[in-house]
């Protein structure tokens, strides 16, 4: 992480289990889902399951504001992980980058904290015993079979080649102009509202992976973390690149300062925004 | 080799440690799951889902917006 571098150096009912409105469709895990079992530690105060109906209860009601909401959602680490990362684009020279995660970080805290506080132990206990991951929802299979058989190779084409005219495109235009960062921007907010709304699709929740595998994996993202911040506090400043310690963004500054180079890149950060939009 | 070599190194020691990771995974019986399969479960709640979107959003904005 650094600033920008100066000159000098198909659903079912369930499906959209986790809407951003109240009611019936802000549960806050899907039902069955791994993460809502019993004693599942790294269930965050927000996504303790909330089951479909279930009311407010009346300490929701007499609870303190807005604030104390915000606050019991900042227990969510990935909450304060955006926090964190949105003060330091800010003070790295990324001030847009660090208000819309701070804005985004603060309305999650807000969410999460508000789900938590609407979770009635009855309610949560009763989808928190679950038992096995729900099947895939029947509707949306059988959608997905009466459906014309060009449809999803067609629809797929079609994606791909609006991916690869975007990563042409938005390529062509130099890094940190105005003709970049609006497609960029906004492509990223309509992802996240996407993910906001919920899943696309219901499937299967998946396993918890052993806690040993999900430790490693944890290490080795907290490790390249360290070893970018480490690169970054050893620059002249937060917004001038080093040589001698350089970051991940000014290693890549070669490529990037390539049509092609930025291409590439942005082909592949589509491609990993898909996969995570069809998780 | 100086400070630029070894900062170097350090990334590509974490991205290396990354390919063993996903190689244990996907072709021996150890106790640790691909990286996908990961992602997959790590997008199982919302206050995840949505966190792990804004990284990624994060990054186009880093490398491509003002």
């Amino acid at each position: 992480m650094k600033g920008r571098p100066e000159r000098s150096g198909p659903d079912g009912p369930s499906s959209r289990d986790e809407g951003a409105g109240s009611g019936p469709r802000d549960a806050g895990s899907r039902p069955g889902s791994a993460d809502s079992g019993p004693g599942d530690a790294d269930t965050g105060p927000g996504d303790a399951a909330i089951g479909p109906g279930i009311a407010a209860p009346a300490g929701a009601r007499a609870a303190p504001g807005h604030l104390i909401t915000a606050l019991t959602g900042l227990r969510e680490p990935i909450v304060v992980i955006l926090l964190i990362i949105g003060f330091m684009s800010w003070i790295s020279g990324k001030p847009l980058d660090g208000l819309l995660i701070f804005l985004v970080g603060l309305s999650l805290a807000w969410d999460t904290g508000r789900r938590a506080r609407q979770a009635s132990p009855a309610g949560a206990s009763s989808l928190q015993a679950g038992g096995p991951p729900a099947p895939i929802a029947a509707g949306q299979a059988g959608v997905r079979q009466a459906g014309p058989r060009w449809r999803r190779p067609a629809l797929l084409t079609a994606g791909l080649a609006a991916g690869v005219l975007y990563a042409v495109v938005v390529g062509s235009f130099t890094r940190y102009s105005w003709p970049a960062t609006v497609p960029v921007a906004v492509l990223g907010a309509i992802v996240v509202a996407i993910g906001w709304r919920g899943p696309r699709h219901t499937r299967p929740a998946p396993p918890r992976p052993p806690a040993i595998g999900l430790a490693l994996w944890a290490a080795v993202f907290v490790a390249a973390c360290l070893w970018e911040l480490w690169s970054l506090l050893e620059q002249p400043n937060l917004a001038t690149s080093s040589y001698t310690h350089p970051t991940i963004s000014a290693l890549t500054d070669p490529v990037l300062s390539t049509w092609a180079g930025r291409s590439v890149v942005l082909a592949g950060w589509l491609g990993l925004g898909w996969f995570l939009v069809e998780r | 080799m100086n400070s630029h070599d070894v900062t170097v190194l350090g990334y590509l020691a974490v991205l290396l440690a990354g390919i063993v990771l996903q190689l244990l995974a996907t072709r021996t019986r150890a106790p640790i799951p691909p990286l996908g399969k990961v992602l997959a479960w790590a997008m199982g709640t919302r206050t995840r889902r949505v966190g792990i979107l804004v990284a990624w959003a994060w990054v186009g904005l880093h490398f491509f917006a003002r």
